[in-house]
């Protein structure tokens, strides 16, 4: 199912880029910019974080996040801190591309294992984004004595109009989210309408189960 | 002696007027309100700038400094390359901001 939901990111990938070649939550906003984030998703995943990039290429911060599983009841809870860093960017004349990658340490606490365990994440997310057409990549591992799980999370979406700095943002994004490490079974797919305007983003939207999805960012 | 305190204050109204204008910037890589969030608060932190317009449409910044001062090209450059974007080109025009606000913003 893993290599499923892969062969699918790359295809959808491939295809933005072939379409045309946005907008998604980058770990990095801009330089000396603050962004906080809150999410969501759907009862199988809630992250809050918050981070401070001194530089457009590096931001630090820290987190929480909280996975429920639906297979026995499991729950995680981790804290982390976290650094962010653009590995390479690509300024093209309607278009940008970026690869971001992270590391970072933290507690975790389950319902599977006893006490406080370190954790050590490490992630990346591709993106590629026009002001119509958006798509991007992103897998982040998590890894203690206890676990080892990764989410993959695929988006790919459409803007039915070209916005500018003074408009209100519209975008529909498709989602595909895959857990790692018997936290759930299959991948989850959502619809979800992504608004913002200015340094403030909300988008929301359902799982094919109907199940909410939410999430807040604002970069200041 | 007349004529000396005329031609200096002429030069010197000419030099504000010049001034008074725009510096415009193409630069790509601009396709998010959070790029233009970005490249605003960068060019915000020069203390000779007056105001800024950031167009996607264009793919824009514009830039007006107060009266009498000025930010040279390579500091601009400098600035919008430390904020992660790709400056093509950069010029001086006689418009006002407000003029060049009014120019992106009209719908072809």
């Amino acid at each position: 199912m893993e290599f499923s939901l892969l062969t699918r990111a790359c295809a959808g990938g491939l295809l933005a880029l072939v379409l045309a070649a946005g907008a998604q939550a980058k770990p990095i906003a801009f330089a000396n910019g603050t962004t906080i984030m809150a999410e969501y998703g759907a009862g199988t995943m809630e992250e809050a974080q918050a981070f401070y990039a001194p530089f457009y290429w590096l931001s630090l911060g820290g987190g929480y996040l909280r996975l429920d599983s639906d297979a026995q009841h499991r729950t995680r809870d981790i804290d982390y801190l976290r650094a962010n860093y653009l590995v390479k960017r690509w300024n093209l004349d309607d278009a940008q591309a970026n690869i971001f990658a992270w590391g970072g340490l933290g507690g975790a606490r389950g319902s599977d294992f006893r006490g406080n365990t370190l954790d050590r994440e490490a992630g990346f997310q591709a993106d590629y984004e026009t002001r119509r057409i958006y798509a991007s990549l992103m897998s982040d591992l998590h890894e203690s004595r206890a676990y080892s799980h990764r989410i993959d999370t695929l988006q790919l979406g459409f803007a039915p109009y070209a916005h500018d700095y003074a408009d209100l943002a519209a975008w529909f994004v498709v989602q595909g989210r895959a857990y790692t490490g018997a936290l759930h079974h299959g991948t989850e797919w959502a619809g979800l309408i992504r608004l913002f305007k200015g340094g403030a983003w909300i988008e929301a939207g359902l799982t094919a189960q109907g199940k909410p999805q939410v999430m807040a960012m604002f970069n200041f | 002696m007349y004529k000396c305190i005329f031609f200096a204050g002429a030069s010197f109204f000419c030099a504000s007027a010049l001034q008074a204008g725009t510096i415009e910037m193409d630069v790509n890589g601009l396709v998010c309100a959070f790029c233009a969030q970005g490249i605003e608060k960068t060019l915000r932190g020069f203390p000779a700038t007056d105001g800024v317009v950031v167009s996607l449409e264009k793919k824009l910044v514009a830039l007006a400094t107060k009266p009498g001062q000025d930010i040279d090209d390579d500091a601009l450059r400098k600035a919008l390359t430390n904020a992660g974007y790709t400056v093509k080109a950069i010029r001086r025009e006689q418009e006002t901001l407000d003029e060049v606000r009014a120019r992106v913003q009209a719908r072809p």
